[in-house]
């Protein structure tokens, strides 16, 4: 039991203060309290194209166009939504920053920056 | 083979372009009617998604086969919207001289994708989607937005173009990263 109070147990509890799954402690001052944020795809375009967030952020992603569209991450496609048909939306929840892409369109692009 | 190809179709680019754009409607002072204009626009995509299907039997490429998708689903997609609209405004198409045209340069088109050979297939597709998005863009722009009468219909087209554009800079990704 004494181990839940060594140094790394500590660190893993701050590291959920901001984590995606992690619930954030009444206790704790420095925690940001997670807020979610809205890109519209709209007329074949991300909108904002670049989204400047707070780790533990989720992002929805909303398709107005009569087109399916999907996220996709662009580097090593680590992640990626489900197809989004018109009037369909999708979310995530972000730890770090992403370049992202539709890879239906692949022009499309569009990034979530964590600061 | 591979000199008369690209020939032809810049051929059938110029021809439909000019035809479209500039004029041989506007000089005939042939206005066309929102019917004649819903048919152009349902005819235009269906033949889009008739090059894809014939580009889905016969690449190999993942990029041509991704852009072929992508090209059929969406262009059926901006058909069910133009019926739900026509069907709504109670409005039949009416088959017009430039739906036939469009139609018959796409029976040719598509007869000659249909006979080239493997080898060449991928980089004549993706020419004749990049000449072929550009004909269409020029069309909706001068031609079948400025014509339309309803506000609906006008509508609708011009929804229609950052779609036609995003295909057109897709197809232009993939005809720069097909090997030479
Ligand atoms: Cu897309």
């Amino acid at each position: 039991m004494k181990r839940l109070y060594s140094l790394p147990a500590v660190m893993v509890i701050l590291l959920l203060f901001t984590a995606c799954n992690g619930g954030h402690s009444p206790g704790s001052e420095v925690v940001h309290k997670p807020a979610t944020h809205t890109v519209e795809i709209t007329q074949m375009q991300f909108r904002p194209a670049a989204l400047y967030i707070q780790s533990g952020d989720t992002v929805l992603f909303m398709n107005h166009d009569m087109v399916d569209h999907d996220i996709t991450e662009q580097n090593n496609k680590s992640w990626h939504s489900s197809k989004l048909s018109s009037g369909q939306s999708w979310k995530m929840c972000f730890e770090t920053s992403s370049d992202y892409y539709c890879s239906i369109h692949e022009v499309m692009k569009g990034k979530v920056v964590v600061r | 083979m591979t000199r008369i190809l690209p020939a032809y179709l810049r051929y059938l680019s110029a021809a439909l372009l000019v035809m479209l754009s500039t004029g041989v409607y506007a000089q005939k002072q042939t206005k066309l009617t929102d019917p004649e204009i819903a048919s152009v626009a349902v005819t235009a995509n269906q033949i889009d998604i008739d090059f894809a299907q014939i580009a889905i039997e016969k690449s190999k490429n993942t990029e041509i086969l991704n852009f072929a998708k992508t090209m059929a689903n969406d262009h059926k997609a901006v058909i069910d919207q133009a019926v739900a609209l026509v069907t709504r405004l109670k409005v039949s198409p009416q088959v017009n001289d430039l739906s036939k045209k469009l139609l018959s340069d796409a029976e040719k088109t598509k007869a000659m994708l249909k006979r080239t050979k493997a080898s060449n297939f991928d980089k004549v597709y993706i020419d004749n989607e990049v000449a072929y998005h550009k004909a269409v863009i020029g069309a909706v722009e001068t031609v079948l937005v400025p014509q339309s009468a309803n506000a609906e219909l006008k509508g609708l087209l011009e929804k229609v173009l950052p779609a036609l554009r995003t295909h057109l800079a897709h197809a232009e990704m993939v005809q720069q990263k097909l090997p030479k």
